[in-house]
């Protein structure tokens, strides 16, 4: 059995990561269908696919809700699923204020929604689309009957933010500094005046010369609005945090051969081991196969002017095959004991559920690139 | 058609994975080879652009790569002590405040601080003066990161001034900002492939940029272009031969989808777009940079497109 046929029978939650651009949207949604044909009901969470990604999974029009992908819209691959596939598309901004409006006070909520440093922490603050699209991921583990959630990720600008993020929540509730600054303007019953309980010292006062007064004082009447939901938010950060190392859940990394990319992948792979997060495989995507001794042969047999036009098309697609090889070599031994998977290089862009049909095909071994 | 010579700005940008380093690390030679003394700035990354030209790192504070080009990869925590210096002016001043335990704490939580330097440290770079009153660098060529997350970096001044009380930051914010919107200072150069996903990157990013941003996309470069080589006819005699006809097929259908993606990209954008032919090279460094230079050399110079 491959790495990713054990995963897809018995994970729970399979997270792919991995730079913008390597075909994440793809392996991910493959990997949901694959499973819903084999009998698990699953659900494919992805962030932003393409047009016609979106349109053949029936997620066109859909906002962040989920759908079951329609029986018909499999006809095409001549398979009768065995358990349905359901899909999403996360809309991050719905995802916090879904957030919010679960675990705040209900007479809080306005308030926090018209809060400027809120509107901020749901769209821009660097993790936070880490953090709330694995929050959605473990809230869909909790309250549904899904046998396996598989997570597209947003596009990482940096490996560490993806990792970071829950701790960043938990930090910011469970730190010691903060409940310092927080508890005795709870108390109080006051808002907003908590910081400057350290009175003017010289650290206040060096820092505001930093940030401004008012926007100290601004944020810190915002920390307090949310300490309020203490519980709730760290109930939730923690159980985000466990299941990003549970033994359910696994992590697969996905590359194209490209050396820029590969060097990430690599860093990307060493995070992820450090943090001892399971890695269930390596897709490396859009791998170039070498042309074989029966094309060259078959060419030769062809009139001059062709010829030369196929042989040079077959010598560039030696450079590439070749290039995706060593990248391959240096991969392997980057990342000792970790499965690598190859998907060649299709034709046009895997768009359609035909074309996610064919990449898992290779992504569960039933093809393997020679 | 002016060149790219008329700004100081180049910000290049798009979806991940198009060679937007490359296509940075050529403007920058380009630049160079105009004669000017030019500054390329990586973000928050690890750092490419010098291993590209072949030449030894350059790391977080600006380095000489070679004649009139300098390196630098911004990173968040030396911007910050740069910034946290320039504000607080004492070096025993900046170590208690920053150095503080719950300062740090705070400074986490405070939205896009981190962007704001690591964007301040690249505008204050591009506003250096020599002795003489010159620009230290007269061309800054930042290779932005991507789609996503250039349009909010990008924005983080706006974003600030709409946000934050007025202060020191909002001070920085809108001197930034200023630089940014102005069109005699600021280009934007979108990458894109021959693919449906990163030409549609290309669109939303040229209308983010315009609309929230108010910078104006100067160019297009479609990368890695495959050019037309089988005709039909080819295509109808190799019938008898399928896995040559496929192997032409692929090569036909990518070329024909760098024609659609480069009219796609030339009526949206309303700006030109400059083709790069997909390198067949065993590895990519300098000369091959070098070649994608040759064909950004109208884009950079003015005159029409290649």
């Amino acid at each position: 059995m491959t790495a990713l046929q054990a995963a897809l029978a018995n994970k729970r939650v399979l997270i792919c990561v991995g730079s913008g651009g390597v075909g994440k949207t793809t392996v991910a949604a493959t990997l949901a269908l694959r499973a819903a044909v084999d009998g698990r009901p699953s659900i494919v969470c992805t962030i932003d696919p393409a047009k016609r990604l979106a349109n053949s999974l029936g997620l066109s029009g859909l906002g962040n809700t989920e759908a079951e992908v329609p029986a018909s819209a499999l006809e095409p691959l001549g398979v009768t699923p065995k358990a349905a596939l359901h899909a999403m598309m996360l809309d991050m901004k719905a995802t916090w204020d879904d957030l919010i409006t679960r675990v705040a006070p209900p007479e809080q909520r306005e308030r926090i929604f018209a809060n400027r440093f809120y509107q901020s922490l749901s769209t821009a603050l660097a993790g936070s689309q880490e953090y709330i699209a694995m929050e959605k991921v473990w809230d869909l583990r909790r309250r549904t009957d899904y046998e396996l959630v598989v997570l597209d990720t947003p596009p990482t600008a940096h490996a560490l933010d993806f990792l970071d993020a829950p701790n960043r929540v938990l930090d910011f509730l469970d730190n010691e500094a903060a409940k310092w600054l927080l508890t005795p303007a709870l108390k109080a019953g006051k808002v907003g005046l908590s910081l400057f309980n350290l009175g003017g010292s010289y650290v206040t006062r060096a820092l505001s010369r930093f940030t401004g007064t008012e926007m100290l004082q601004e944020l810190s009447s915002f920390m307090l609005t949310l300490s309020s939901m203490n519980e709730g938010f760290r109930e939730r950060a923690r159980g985000v945090r466990e299941l990003l190392e549970d033994k359910s859940t696994g992590f697969v990394l996905v590359t194209s051969p490209n050396p820029e990319r590969l060097d990430e992948a690599i860093h990307f792979h060493k995070l992820l081991r450090q943090n001892r997060m399971e890695m269930t495989a390596i897709v490396v995507n859009r791998v170039h196969p070498l042309p074989t001794q029966a094309e060259w042969a078959d060419a030769a047999t062809l009139t001059p002017t062709r010829r030369a036009k196929v042989e040079e098309t077959l010598r560039e697609l030696q450079v590439l095959a070749q290039q995706d090889l060593e990248g391959m070599a240096q991969l392997r031994a980057a990342c000792p004991g970790t499965p690598l998977i190859q998907v060649p290089r299709f034709g046009l862009d895997v768009h359609d559920l035909v074309a996610l049909w064919g990449t898992g095909r290779y992504l569960l071994g039933d093809d393997v690139l020679a | 058609m002016a060149g790219l010579l008329d700004k100081r700005l180049w910000i290049v940008s798009g979806k991940g994975g198009v060679g937007k380093t490359t296509v940075a690390a050529a403007l920058a030679l380009a630049s160079v080879r105009a004669g000017r003394r030019t500054l390329v700035c990586e973000v928050n990354t690890q750092e490419r652009v010098s291993r590209l030209l072949e030449r030894p790192e350059a790391g977080p504070e600006v380095k000489l790569l070679e004649e009139n080009l300098w390196a630098v990869d911004v990173r968040p925590q030396e911007a910050m002590r740069e910034y946290g210096l320039m504000v607080l002016r004492f070096e025993t001043l900046y170590k208690t405040v920053f150095e503080n335990r719950l300062v740090r704490y705070f400074l986490r939580f405070i939205p896009s601080l981190q962007e704001l330097v690591l964007l301040g440290k690249i505008l204050f770079h591009l506003q250096e003066k020599l002795p003489d009153g010159r620009w230290k660098y007269d061309t800054l060529v930042l290779d932005a990161p991507a789609t996503g997350h250039a349009i909010s970096f990008l924005s983080v001044p706006q974003v600030l001034l709409q946000t934050v009380p007025p202060g020191p930051m909002t001070r920085e914010a809108l001197k930034m900002r200023d630089l940014l919107v102005d069109p005699t200072v600021t280009a934007a150069v979108l990458v894109a492939l021959p693919e449906e996903m990163p030409v549609n990157e290309a669109l939303e990013l040229h209308a983010a940029l315009k609309d929230r941003v108010h910078i104006r996309t100067h160019a297009a470069v479609l990368n890695q272009a495959f050019p037309q080589r089988f005709t039909e006819a080819d295509l109808e005699a190799l019938a008898g031969h399928p896995e040559l006809k496929r192997v032409a097929q692929a090569h036909h259908d990518r070329a024909s989808q760098a024609v659609l993606a480069g009219t796609k990209l030339e009526r949206n954008l309303h700006a030109p777009v400059y083709t790069v032919p997909r390198l067949f090279v065993p590895s990519f460094g300098r000369e091959a940079v070098e070649t994608v230079m040759g064909h950004l050399n109208a884009l950079v110079t003015g005159g029409t497109g290649a």
